[in-house]
């Protein structure tokens, strides 16, 4: 099965059937020790043309631009194949998200798939923020016995903490673009360099009930276990489930494929809907006053708002702002020239330079103030406070206006049906 | 720091971008405290023209008294669902005789006939205030002027309203607005200092500007200068983000029109004074010449002014969008002079002389 050729499949019906034969014999050979393929693994990947639908056409040129052939299948489900290879199946879950189905190795198709979104402005990975785990480790605690295994891993790396100039922060940046990020398994300690920075990489692997009564505590004592950068869902109907990661890919540790499929489902639908709340809320624009067209015009929107924990050294704002905005491939994937306003102040009126729409932003110490004009994708948000986490204080906090952000979160999974058939 | 504090709080510009932060959503604590949001204010209208109605304009004339006929106060603040406005009108400068005219006009609006010059039901405006928004040291010289004038269109039989001068003041560790009785009730904040921004040494207090520029407001020519920069990074921005999104082989062109008007958040499409629009679209020609000198020297023939069409950006395949791309995002706009004069060219007109809206 593992050799099957992907364009023999050429239904939704029969690309189910072999991911969900294909999930099985990989559990089995999890059990024996003895894993003889990859997973299966998922890539959410937000695509970025306003709030219109592509059509089927549109999707296959969005594709077709970086060189990735769609062919259609049925409604809303194509065969991925680039010059030299079969990829997987993309699948059009939701209006703004695709899933990209494979059986490629890991870093391999991390690989693939980052390349693909770095050379396009149209598409971008679904990004799960620390806060956003927050929420849905909440929806995983009701949702699943306490007795049930989960994995929480951890990532906070304070790469503008550096302890000397010239610490080779460029030639990370420059490594992230190209080459595939070392995953925590993978990692060589006698190899890794000697790094005199905050670093925190943690996996947490426990029943449900446990990590329910001791995280708090833990987060409270140990502020990076807030920057959650994966969560499993236990499968409801298997052993294993689904690892989310904060970039949109998801491992299917489960035996079920279907069931996968019903979670990504779960997931994007409470992603859309807060994309949707948050341009709703933080768009701004200066639009007609209701009644009086063409003749008053007022400003609607809310700055997003993010505020650290703990405010940044000097010396660790200076690495940030140079580091961002002197380097063409900069983390935050931002462009502009700062306004400097103080020691530990800068405005910048500049561009989301992944998806080249403009951004004005309030950098300081304390935190950041964005201005998100009208027409700017949501997604530049939930990226701005997964980088905000990840890179510089895991226990910011963010809001939209004067709405905390995980309460929007909170309101965007509600009434979300969480069901096996979902479809 | 790029001017001192007293100049900041004297720049009108200053003033109406810190009123329109003052009415925006914020978490507690931040470092702006939005004084009239959490009091259940938003903002109704930007610089909207509201005009007097015909009967005043005539009672004002058969009086003698000089009143301009319509008028734009800087921002409407409306308490939605207890029907309030506020006029407010941000001055930088002392009350002069010459803001005579303006100020009645002001006072008449925000009077008892404030509904019908909004257009709205007379049930829909319980109650409305002139709030003029100035320095601390200009505070009394202003409420003296006004109340002068309100007692002359009050002999004289005319609809006018209440006032308030909100002033702003610098203490040591913030910027506070002080509020007399009046403007206290009016807007539910507390008589005397209310904090609205919070100081940090050696540093520039002045939040995110919603509004950068304005040619007909007076402003010192540091001011103005950080001001133009502003204006010329949004400017910026926009033609980065437009052709960025460009997929090979792409021709685009660039109007004036709509490269301010983005820059603006859509507020030069208001203007009405041909002579402002014309300056903004010379600083628009001094921005995009030398964006497109910039270009030149990297990516030749890529970007062309045509008169009535704008520039005009012709990009082939890949590789000549990511030159042009490094082209453009290598140019910054520290180099350009910053207080230079802004001289007529034989391009001032081809796109229009008045602004469209976007």
């Amino acid at each position: 099965m593992m050799d099957m050729p992907l364009r023999l499949i050429r239904s939704r019906q029969e690309m189910t059937r072999f991911f969900d034969g294909y999930a099985t014999q990989r559990m089995e050979e999890l059990d024996e020790r003895k894993l003889r393929g990859p997973l299966v693994k998922t890539h959410l990947i937000e695509l970025l043309n306003g709030r219109c639908t592509p059509t089927p056409s549109g999707l296959q040129a969005i594709f077709e631009r970086r060189r990735v052939h769609l062919e259609p299948l049925e409604d809303g489900l194509f065969l991925a194949t680039d010059a030299q290879r079969e990829v997987g199946f993309v699948e059009s879950l939701r209006p703004r998200i695709v899933a990209l189905y494979s059986t490629w190795k890991s870093k391999d198709i991390r690989a693939w798939v980052r390349r693909l979104v770095l050379r396009s402005p149209e598409i971008d990975h679904v990004w799960l923020s620390g806060l956003t785990f927050r929420v849905l480790w909440d929806l995983v605690a009701r949702l699943s016995q306490p007795r049930r295994f989960t994995r929480l891993v951890f990532t906070h790396d304070s790469i503008f903490d550096i302890d000397s100039r010239g610490s080779g922060l460029e030639e990370e940046d420059e490594q992230e673009e190209e080459e595939e990020e070392t995953s925590e398994d993978s990692r060589d300690e006698d190899l890794a360099q000697v790094v005199e920075r905050r670093e925190t990489s943690f996996r947490m692997v426990d029943r449900i009930g446990v990590i329910q009564e001791k995280l708090a505590q833990l987060q409270r004592d140990y502020s990076p276990l807030y920057a959650i950068s994966q969560l499993r869902f236990p499968s409801p109907v298997s052993r294993g489930g689904h690892d989310f990661y904060d970039n949109g890919q998801v491992t299917n540790r489960s035996e079920s494929f279907r069931d996968h499929r019903s979670h990504l489902l779960f997931i994007v639908r409470i992603y859309e809907q807060l994309l949707r709340a948050t341009e709703e809320q933080a768009w701004y624009s200066i639009r007609e006053s209701v009644g009086v067209p063409g003749q008053f015009r007022k400003i609607v929107g809310a700055p997003v708002v993010v505020r650290f924990r703990e405010p940044l050294s000097q010396e660790v704002f200076d690495q940030w702002i140079d580091a961002t905005f002197k380097r063409k491939r900069n983390r935050f994937r931002l462009w502009g020239h700062p306004v400097r306003l103080g020691p530990t102040k800068v405005h910048v009126y500049g561009v989301d330079r992944h998806l080249w729409q403009p951004l004005f932003l309030e950098l300081t110490a304390k935190g950041c103030i964005a201005i998100v004009p009208n027409g700017t994708c949501g997604n530049t948000v939930h990226r701005l406070v997964t980088n905000i986490q990840r890179y510089l204080d895991p226990g910011a906090d963010a809001f939209i206006g004067d709405r905390p952000y995980t309460d929007m979160v909170e309101e965007s999974a509600r009434g979300v049906p969480y069901d096996l058939d979902a479809g | 720091m790029t001017s001192t504090l007293d100049e900041l709080l004297r720049d009108p510009l200053f003033q109406l971008n810190a009123v329109l932060w003052l009415a925006q959503p914020l978490p507690g604590e931040s470092q702006v405290t939005p004084l009239f949001h959490n009091k259940g204010f938003t903002v109704y209208a930007i610089a909207p023209l509201l005009a007097l109605p015909p009967d005043v304009q005539l009672a004002a004339q058969e009086a003698r008294v000089s009143v301009q006929p319509g008028v734009r106060p800087d921002v409407v603040l409306i308490h939605e669902r207890e029907g309030r406005f506020a006029f407010a009108e941000c001055k930088g400068g002392s009350f002069r005789s010459s803001a005579a005219e303006q100020a009645r006009s002001l006072l008449i609006v925000a009077g008892p006939r404030a509904a019908e010059v909004l257009g709205l039901a007379g049930k829909q405006v319980s109650s409305s205030l002139l709030a003029l928004v100035t320095p601390e040291s200009e505070r009394l010289p202003w409420a003296e002027g006004l109340t002068e004038l309100l007692e002359k269109l009050r002999e004289a039989h005319l609809p006018v309203g209440e006032f308030s001068v909100l002033g702003l003041v610098l203490t040591d560790t913030d910027i506070s607005l002080s509020a007399n009785g009046m403007g206290a009730a009016f807007f539910g904040v507390h008589p005397g200092l209310n904090t609205i921004l919070g100081l940090e040494p050696d540093t520039d207090p002045r939040p995110l500007y919603f509004i950068p520029y304005d040619p007909d407001v007076m402003q010192s020519a540091d001011e103005q200068a950080l001001c133009r920069r502003i204006l010329f990074e949004r400017m910026h921005s926009t033609v980065v983000a437009g052709v960025g999104r460009a997929h090979p082989p792409a021709d685009l062109s660039l109007e004036s029109n709509n490269i301010l008007n983005d820059a603006m958040l859509g507020m030069y499409g208001q203007w009405e004074n041909r002579d402002s629009a014309r300056h903004m679209r010379r600083l628009c020609r001094q921005f995009m010449e030398a964006v497109a000198q910039a270009v030149h020297r990297m990516v030749p023939g890529t970007m062309v002014y045509q008169p009535g069409v704008g520039w005009k950006i012709t990009i082939r395949d890949e590789d000549q969008h990511d030159k042009l791309m490094d082209a453009l995002t290598r140019f910054s706009c520290e180099t350009l002079d910053l207080q230079a004069e802004l001289v007529p060219t034989l391009f001032d007109g081809p796109e229009g002389d008045a602004p469209k809206p976007c």
